[in-house]
């Protein structure tokens, strides 16, 4: 197995507990929500329809059919999310911050590798990424699931079978995380990759030079962020019409999104290899 | 041998190495005996790549170091190298994953030596023996070079003498060996050469045996005739 | 085995002079075996390197012999031994008869002395080995 393999999966088992929190929170939190919204609802039906004899249709007209869609505006649904992304976003800097400030210094132990530093660098971006994947697809499974307990709970007459992906699609919040097409998924993703690598390179200036790194890393952040829109703010600035196509707008920003990754992945590199100190 | 030249760091504008310069053998033991601050743990990292330097050279044999060089010279610092949610076994494992050099069984016989168990975890040991996992993980190292930061500080007697006796066993046979100690008593006798470091510089260095016989000195009095000039 | 360092004092020269008074005593009989390398180190918690050189020294007076690869012994040859011991004896006299001569004591009040002493000592030394 490859060090950069060995690394990761060694970085990934360190990430697995509050992995493991992270799933169980999303989990029981969502049911709990769900549960909630199907009483109210079925409450609701034995209420209007059982009590004040309302009809079927009357009672749909009233309150509108239950789907999956339901639970996309429900606070027990967002807030898992919410955290999920906020912890993810927490261990960006908290998987280098841990090698030299946890009770152990086990970044000696990390640099004496007999590897390429880099490799530490691209396990623990591996890590984040594949902690962000897993934890879409397993918001995707468990709404297959809410899916399935939806059409058991709720009679037929009542329920709108939405599917999942016409639920992600409407919502703002998991369009988000889960773009509908390969390339808007490609986009997304590609983009959060850069703002991770970047802020990689922000940290181990700060790790290399301390208080001045620290500065500089602050700068470097919000540089790279008007790096990339460089070519709007030109144009903005000096054309009066548009004057390229989406699509050729796209690929002035994949060459963007190249230079700025590389770059930032050469600088770490000298960073790690030159700068920084235990 | 590790050639240490004229190695220059300064923290800020506070000067840390002030043009260090020495040399350590193989089949020797060097120690570097200086009180806290004079440089001695900033030498060390520097010799592992652990910490920039600006001006000098460090050579390993020859040569600056470089990844490679991982297998050849192995560090002990004086804080944890491993994560102390890890059980020894689990520790030793991670070192066997990444170092083709690392000896198991000569491992499993230091912990034993030192009367600790692989099923231990790393954070629930006191603190002298969670200095020997870490002396173990670096000894067990088939290495050419052993680099040791106070090996003695802040550890019960008991421990103390312990960790003494690995300087007299096979353990560091052949191998070069470069201590740091600001207590030279725990291992007067069993040094071959001391350095004696103050404000980033080497003030003096020399062989231990060689002042005894010639000049009728112990360690300590060559350190009280260096320091109080 | 025990040794109290002296660290003003070269610590081979102070591992010979160990070996000699062992070896003149009888307490390392002639032709026994003595311990390697690092298990004098280790018991003595001193250098191995510093033994070796004791060791080297020891072998070039011809105190002690190495054949092959075997463990180094002590030597064979009495007139070695009875020459150690006879060293040994004379610096010990030597360095009593100096500081008794400072007190200014004739001779002849001494030797009484001595043998009272002596005989206390070889008593006390006796029922020590009996405990």
């Amino acid at each position: 197995m490859s060090n950069f393999l060995k690394l990761f999966n060694f970085e990934w088992n360190r990430f697995i507990k509050l992995y493991i929190i992270l799933f169980g929170l999303v989990f029981i939190v969502q049911m709990i929500g769900l549960s909630y919204l199907i009483y109210d609802y079925k409450a609701m039906i034995n209420l209007e329809i059982g009590k004040n004899h309302m009809s079927t249709e009357q009672f749909v007209d009233m309150y509108g059919m239950f789907g999956i869609d339901h639970l996309s505006i429900s606070i027990l649904f967002i807030a898992p999310i919410g955290i999920s992304v906020a912890a993810l976003l927490f261990y960006v800097p908290f998987i280098w911050y841990r090698d030299w400030f946890a009770r152990n210094t086990f970044i000696y132990r990390l640099f004496m590798l007999p590897t390429s530093r880099m490799n530490l660098l691209f396990a623990k971006l591996a890590t984040i990424i594949v902690g962000v994947l897993s934890i879409v697809a397993y918001q995707l499974i468990l709404l297959v699931l809410y899916k399935g307990i939806i059409s058991w709970t709720i009679p037929t007459a009542f329920r709108n079978d939405v599917s999942v992906l016409e639920m992600v699609m409407e919502s703002s919040y998991l369009s988000i995380v889960l773009p509908g097409g390969v390339m808007e998924f490609l986009v997304a993703y590609g983009l959060g990759t850069m703002f991770v690598i970047i802020i990689f390179t922000a940290i181990l200036m700060e790790r290399s030079f301390r208080w001045l790194g620290a500065f500089l890393g602050a700068l470097y952040i919000p540089a790279m962020a008007i790096t990339f829109y460089a070519p709007l703010i030109i144009i903005e600035l000096f054309y009066t019409s548009f004057p390229l196509y989406a699509n050729e707008l796209f690929y002035v920003f994949l060459v963007m999104w190249i230079i700025i990754t590389v770059g930032s992945l050469l600088l770490s590199r000298y960073l790690l290899n030159r700068k920084v100190t235990v | 041998m590790i050639e240490v030249k004229e190695v220059e760091k300064k923290y800020g504008k506070k000067s840390v190495l002030s043009g260090m310069s020495f040399t350590a053998h193989k089949g020797e033991v060097t120690c570097l005996i200086g009180v806290n601050g004079s440089g001695k743990t900033t030498i060390l990292n520097a010799i592992m790549g652990l910490t920039p330097f600006k001006k000098g050279d460090i050579l390993i044999d020859g040569k600056r170091l470089h990844k490679e060089m991982y297998e050849k010279i192995a560090y002990i610092p004086d804080t944890m190298t491993m994560i102390s949610s890890l059980k020894i076994s689990e520790a030793f494992e991670f070192m066997n994953d990444f170092y083709t050099v690392w000896n198991q069984e000569k491992a499993q016989s230091l912990l034993t030596f030192f009367n600790l168990t692989t099923d231990m975890k790393i954070s629930e040991l006191s603190k002298g023996n969670k200095a020997k996992v870490n002396l173990v993980l670096g000894l067990a190292l088939d290495v050419d070079y052993v680099l040791m930061d106070e090996p003695f500080s802040g550890i019960d007697i008991f421990s103390r003498e312990e960790i003494a006796n690995v300087f007299t066993s096979h353990l560091i046979e052949n191998r070069g060996v470069i201590v740091t100690t600001h207590e030279i008593q725990d291992i007067e006798h069993l040094i071959d050469k001391a350095i004696l470091i103050n404000d980033g510089i080497v003030v003096k260095e020399f062989n231990a045996e060689e002042v005894r016989e010639e000049q009728g000195m112990s360690i300590v009095d060559v350190m009280r005739e260096v320091y109080r000039s | 085995m025990r040794l109290t360092l002296d660290s003003r004092a070269p610590v081979y020269i102070q591992v010979i002079e160990y070996f000699k008074v062992q070896i003149a005593s009888g307490e390392l009989e002639k032709g026994a075996e003595i311990p390697s390398r690092r298990e004098l180190a280790n018991t003595l918690k001193i250098n191995p390197n510093t033994v070796q050189r004791a060791y080297k020294e020891m072998e070039e007076v011809g105190l002690i012999f190495t054949e092959g690869n075997m463990p180094s012994k002590v030597t064979k040859d009495e007139e070695v031994i009875k020459a150690i011991k006879d060293a040994l004896l004379q610096d010990s006299i030597t360095n009593f008869i100096t500081s008794v001569q400072s007190l200014n004591v004739p001779l002849e009040a001494i030797i009484p002395l001595i043998e009272e002493k002596y005989k206390q000592a070889n008593v006390q030394s006796k029922e020590e080995d009996n405990d």
